[in-house]
Formats: structure tokens, C-alpha cells, sequence
């Protein structure tokens, strides 16, 4: 209902920044500022660019689990996704001696086969996406440790180095697996906001069932966004092997509560209903942030979650006193 | 404050066994036996289990004898995912989609914080036991608060909590554990007892820890008013709100209660490893996934209001058990994969096995 109407009826004076996002930008600049100011090192060329490339997976997965936290879903299962496809791609790409394109086009395959799986249980299955992807993170992880066969795939060739965070994965002194971010999220943005099938992600979100009587096919678009993130995660990880070297057994271990975390930051409710990409885009370069900084200032790297964790707890925090204020007018 | 009856716990798989009207044969009443009594089906897949342990055992395909020697020892790692199961129990049961997902976090924090009085500050074992379950408390209510109170969506909250205390005990004794001698002392509150009548040495803690909290829950649940409050609340918030029932109470409870039985489970995992580790609970995959897995298999309902505590310890019996077995029959690093493998397939059937049982139960009663 609302959250149908809501992005046609905004107030005049809105863009399309308003609300969590305007924050974001402040809370970053000021980040920014602040350790400009402090480590000569931040606002060197190699850190910002290290910023950049390690958010890029983070932002290229947070591009599709917006649109599954937007239709009221959450998938868990991405970081045992990208395990599995790490560790085929890894395999195929030393033993097989595999082109940067063939790369790619299986990484998207093997992605996007595991996301129509997590898309089939919970569009035919209707039961709570959470307990299901928590179900296919085992099974994804079992499958990716039973290819690794107990020993971790070294001596990756340099095959994806021009999505990886080496020097050839740059082009004007910009990563290319940040800028195909952007542009995935551009896409996103577009497709979520202007063509219908997009927007019926937020009418899912807010009611399932009124979105199916007035005739959006919720089990199709349920199916599609599940496998777009299972895409974008086999993306990911082509990006994570980038340069090559070594592929752990723990590959993509806790990147499912990164990027949550990067969608809840950038103000996509988990209830449903409400949320744009260029939020996650800026959720996932705030956490990267707070990780370089803890890093810079040589605290200690445990640090790091205590301050995501604080940072969604203010994000969402903020965001339901504005929600309370918008009903309460 | 709440009126306890006096009658003693009596097996719980009885009650609502006998409801329901006559079916046609009796092949269709055991299929709807099974599909609507959760506890009935688990203890028939246990049967299932052991007698097919047995038989490979008997086979010679296991690597060690499935005997009840082992069984009984296995209950070493039944006794902390069961509690924690039960803390996710009655976090679930509070509705509006209540999960915790930092009782593995929660057990890390507590478990240091415990390591601290008992090793560091050289407090006595009793009021470090206390303090650590107050500990464990109030990090629960940490939760309970943000969930309760502010209108926090429970996963968001318990998402960054989880985040904030993994990391504090990590830091608090730079990632590194507390083993001095007192700490490895505690090892004693975990021995096995030998049991009279032949039967194998079972856990020490599975008596001094997981039984109280057992039943101590039961009764909470199923004997006490906040126990109905508790369902009443995760069945229809609204309806309960209308019958003038404080709903964010009753959630803060169950969250703080999550917090304590957490507590329980640190203070059991530190006696276990004789040492306080940072990552008791988070490594890898953490406890909180394990547990949450174990209580959905139990029975209860991921929307709230739906089940019982015997569901939940049978389904754990069942998860450790069937872990056990596959310990013996694969080699080497072989088993602990095939554990994710058989969590995986075990919380998607009962997912999915749940989903079914639910949508006849509305149909049958609209």
C-alpha cells in the first residue's frame, strides 16, 4: 500500500537522496575528515583505492540482497555461495587453464544456480526465507569444502586480475570491480524504481498477499531476485580471486553480516517495503571506512565489529525514530 | 508473582496426542500422529538412527563401536546446544519474528568474563557463578531493551549485538585465552559421574546444569502465568495487547531469560575446555546457528507461539546423536563437513516439514 506509493508521493523538494542517505554522506564525510586529519596515510592514493576494492564485493552482493530485503526476504546463504564458486573457478582456472571470459561466465553459472535454489525453497516452499538460507549456507559450505577436497586451492593463476585490488585492476587510478559496482547499482536503482516488475518488489514487501491479489506474481519475482543475488555473488567472488594466489578453505566466511550490515546501514528496512541501492553503496563504503581507520589508527582489528556493530544499531535506530515521526504526522 | 502448580513434570509428549477427532485407518492416523506431534516424529527418527548406527556398527563400517559408552560421552556437546536451543525456544516463542542471533557471542563474552573472577581476580567459584549468570542476564537484556523497548527488529538487533560483544571478548583479553590454575580447576564441574545399575558415565553438567534448566523452563512455559503470557504474546500480539498484557515485558523477559541460559552455557563451555576462550562461541560457524537449527527442528514455529520444550531437547538428542555416528563413519576431516551437510538437510526438511503442518492446522480450523 504505502510502500507502493511511497517513491511516486514523495515531497516535492526529495530527489533521489533524502533521509538515511543525506546522513550517510555527512556521517562519511566526516569520517573522512577526521582521519584526514589525523593519519597523513588516509588520503594517500593506495589506501583509498584498498578502501574501495575490498567494499567492491561487499557492494556488488549488497546490490542484490537489497532487492531480496526489500521484498521482506534476507539470504544468508551469499558468503557459502561465493565459497563454492571460489573454489570451482580457483580449480578450473589453474588446472583448466580457463580465459578471463569463460571465467566469468562460470562463476555467474555456478552463482546463479545456487540463488535459484535458495529462490525455488522460498518462492514454492513459503516458509521464512531466514531458516531456509540457513539451511543452504550448510549445505553450500559442505558442498565447497567436499570441492576442496581438505586442502585449499593454491597457486591460483593471475587470470581475473582486472577485477582483483592489483595495479591492472585499476583504470584511472580507480578499481574496475568498484566502478562495475557502481554501475550494478545504478542498474538496480533504475530497475527498482522505474520499470514495474521493479517496483513490485516493494509491493511484495509491504503486503505478499495484496501484492498477489492485485496481481503481481510474487513466486516469479521472489525466484528472480534470489538468483540475481546468487549471480552477483559469483560475481563477488570473481573479484575476491581477482589477482590470484591462494583460495582458503574459509573463503567467504561472515560476508553474509557484512553485507546485511552495508544494507541495513544504507537504511533498507529488513521488514520490507523500504530501502534504495545507492544506500547500500554507501552502507558498504562506511563499513569499509571504519575498517581501514581501525586499521590506520593500529587499533586493534577486533575493534572492527564492535563498531559495525554500534553503527547499525544507529543507522536503524535513527531510521525508526524518523518512521515514528513520519506516522505520528 | 507467578502461581506455580505443584504437580511435577510429567512426560511432556502427552499432550495434545490424544486430541482431535477419529481418523478412518490407522496407517492415516499415525501419518497425521507424525505430522502434527512433533515429538512423536523425533523419537521415531531417533529410534531410526541408533538401530541404523547399530547396524553399521555391527557391519564393521563405523571406525569405533556406537555403543551406549559413546552416547553417553556424546552428551558433552549435547548439553551447551541444548541449552542454548532452549534460550532460542523462548526468544521464537515471543513472536513478531524473535530470533537471537547472538547467543554464540553472548557465550564468548560470558564465558570471559567468568574466566576474569575465576583466573584473574581469583574470586571464589559460587559468587563468580552468580555474577557471570548476572553477566549473561544482562547482556540478554542489552537485547531484550533494544528489541522490546526502542522497537528494534529482533535480527537487526541481535545482528549487531552479536557483532559488538564477539568483538569485546576478543578484545578484553587481547584474543587470547584465560587458562590459569584455577580456570583449569573448573574442569571438575565437567567430569563424568559413574551412574550405578551398568549404565555408562554420563557428563557431570548434564545433571548439574541441563537438567535444572530443563525443567526449570518446562515450568516456566507450561505452569506459570508468564509462560502463557509468553504464548499468548507470539500467538496474536494484538489480541494480546487488547487483553491488556504488557507485550514489550513479556519480550524483554524472554530475551533477558535467553541472555541467562547463555550465561549457563559459557559457564559449562569454560569447564569443558578447562580454559575461557575468546571464540568459545563464534568460531566457525558459532552456536547460534546450531541452535536456532535445533529449536526449528523441535517444533517451534519461526512466527511465534508454536512449541514445547520436549521438541526441542528430543531434536537436540537427535542433532548430537546423529553428529556422533558421523564422527565414527567418515574419516578425518570427512566428518565435520558431512555435520553441515546433515544440519543443512535437517533444518530445511523440518522448515519445510513445519510450513506443511502449520497450513493444515489453519485449514482445519477456519
Amino acid at each position: 500500500m504505502t510502500a507502493l506509493a511511497r517513491p511516486w508521493t514523495r515531497r516535492p523538494a526529495a530527489g533521489a537522496i533524502e533521509g538515511q542517505e543525506a546522513v550517510l554522506i555527512g556521517v562519511i564525510a566526516l569520517l573522512w575528515t577526521a582521519l584526514g586529519l589525523s593519519v597523513d596515510t588516509f588520503f594517500t592514493a593506495s589506501n583509498l583505492q584498498n578502501i574501495l576494492a575490498t567494499v567492491a564485493p561487499v557492494t556488488i552482493v549488497g546490490v542484490g540482497m537489497t532487492a531480496v530485503i526489500v521484498t521482506a526476504g534476507i539470504d544468508v546463504s551469499v558468503g557459502s555461495t561465493m565459497a563454492v564458486v571460489m573454489v570451482i573457478v580457483a580449480q578450473q582456472l589453474r588446472d583448466g587453464g580457463l580465459a578471463f571470459a569463460p571465467a566469468v561466465g562460470l562463476a555467474l553459472l555456478v552463482g546463479g544456480v545456487l540463488g535459484l535454489i535458495n529462490g525455488a525453497l522460498v518462492g514454492y516452499g513459503r516458509v521464512h526465507p531466514i531458516i531456509i538460507t540457513f539451511g543452504t549456507l550448510n549445505l553450500y559450505r559442505f558442498v565447497a569444502l567436499q570441492i576442496f577436497g581438505g586442502r585449499e586451492v593454491a597457486g591460483v593463476p593471475g587470470t581475473l586480475g582486472p577485477l582483483g585490488g592489483g595495479a591492472e585492476g585499476r583504470t584511472f587510478g580507480l578499481p574496475h570491480s568498484w566502478l562495475l559496482a557502481v554501475a550494478l547499482a545504478a542498474l538496480m536503482w533504475a530497475y527498482m524504481r522505474h520499470v514495474p516488475t521493479g517496483r513490485h518488489l516493494y509491493a511484495i514487501g509491504g503486503d505478499a498477499e495484496a501484492a498477489r491479489l492485485a496481481g503481481v506474481r510474487v513466486t516469479r519475482r521472489l525466484l528472480t531476485v534470489y538468483a540475481v543475488t546468487g549471480l552477483l555473488a559469483g560475481l563477488a567472488a570473481c573479484c575476491m580471486i581477482g589477482g590470484g594466489g591462494l583460495v582458503a578453505q574459509s573463503a567467504g566466511t561472515g560476508m553474509e553480516l557484512q553485507v546485511i550490515a552495508a544494507v541495513v546501514i544504507g537504511g533498507t528496512s529488513i521488514q520490507g517495503g523500504r530501502g534504495t541501492v545507492l544506500g547500500t553503496v554507501l552502507g558498504a563504503l562506511l563499513v569499509g571506512t571504519v575498517t581501514s581507520a581501525v586499521t590506520l589508527l593500529s587499533w586493534p582489528n577486533e575493534l572492527t565489529s564492535l563498531f559495525i556493530g554500534v553503527f547499525i544499531l544507529v543507522a536503524v535506530g535513527s531510521d525508526l525514530l524518523r518512521e515514528r515521526r513520519r506516522r505520528s504526522l | 508473582m507467578m502461581p506455580q502448580s505443584t504437580s511435577e513434570p510429567a512426560d511432556t509428549t502427552t499432550r495434545d496426542g490424544a486430541a482431535g477427532a477419529r481418523p478412518p485407518s490407522p496407517l492415516a492416523r499415525l501419518g497425521r500422529l507424525l505430522l502434527h506431534d512433533r515429538v512423536a516424529l523425533l523419537v521415531l527418527l531417533l529410534a531410526v538412527l541408533v538401530a541404523w548406527m547399530k547396524v553399521l556398527d555391527r557391519g564393521g563400517y563405523l571406525l569405533g563401536p556406537y555403543d551406549a559408552a559413546y552416547m553417553a560421552a556424546a552428551l558433552e556437546s549435547f548439553v551447551p546446544l541444548c541449552i542454548l536451543a532452549l534460550a532460542e525456544m523462548l526468544v521464537i516463542l515471543s513472536g513478531r519474528g524473535g530470533i537471537d542471533l547472538s547467543v554464540g557471542a553472548m557465550v564468548s563474552l560470558t564465558g570471559m568474563a567468568f574466566g576474569f573472577m575465576v583466573g584473574e581476580w581469583g574470586w571464589p567459584l559460587w559468587p563468580s557463578l552468580v555474577a557471570a549468570l548476572a553477566f549473561g542476564t544482562a547482556l540478554g537484556a542489552v537485547n531484550g531493551f533494544l528489541v522490546a523497548v526502542l522497537g528494534f527488529p529482533s535480527l537487526i538487533a541481535t545482528l549487531a549485538t552479536g557483532y559488538a560483544y564477539s568483538s569485546l571478548a576478543l578484545v578484553s583479553h587481547d584474543n587470547a585465552p584465560i587458562s590459569t590454575k584455577p580456570v583449569q580447576d573448573l574442569h571438575d564441574l565437567t567430569s563424568m559421574v559413574r551412574l550405578p545399575l551398568g549404565l555408562p558415565p554420563v557428563p557431570r553438567q548434564f545433571f548439574t546444569f541441563l537438567l535444572p534448566c530443563a525443567v526449570l523452563v518446562w515450568l516456566l512455559v507450561n505452569r506459570t502465568a508468564f509462560g502463557r503470557r509468553l504464548y499468548a504474546v507470539g500467538t496474536n500480539e494484538t489480541a494480546a495487547r487488547y487483553a491488556a498484557l504488557s507485550v514489550g515485558g513479556v519480550r524483554f523477559r524472554a530475551f533477558a531469560l535467553a541472555g541467562l541460559l547463555s550465561g549457563v552455557a559459557a559457564v559449562v563451555t569454560v569447564g569443558q575446555f578447562a580454559s575461557a576462550r575468546p571464540d568459545a562461541g563464534t568460531v566457525g560457524n558459532g552456536m547460534a546457528l546450531p541452535a536456532i537449527t535445533i529449536a526449528v527442528l523441535g517444533g517451534v514455529a519461526i512466527t511465534g507461539g508454536v512449541g514445547r520444550v520436549g521438541g526441542v531437547i528430543v531434536a537436540a538428542l537427535l542433532v548430537v546423536w546423529l553428529n556422533a555416528g558421523i564422527l565414527l563413519y567418515f574419516e578425518g576431516s570427512a566428518g565435520s563437513r558431512y555435520q553441515l551437510l546433515a544440519l543443512g538437510v535437517l533444518l530445511i526438511a523440518s522448515t519445510l516439514l513445519n510450513a506443511v503442518a502449520g497450513r493444515r492446522r489453519r485449514r482445519r480450523t477456519r
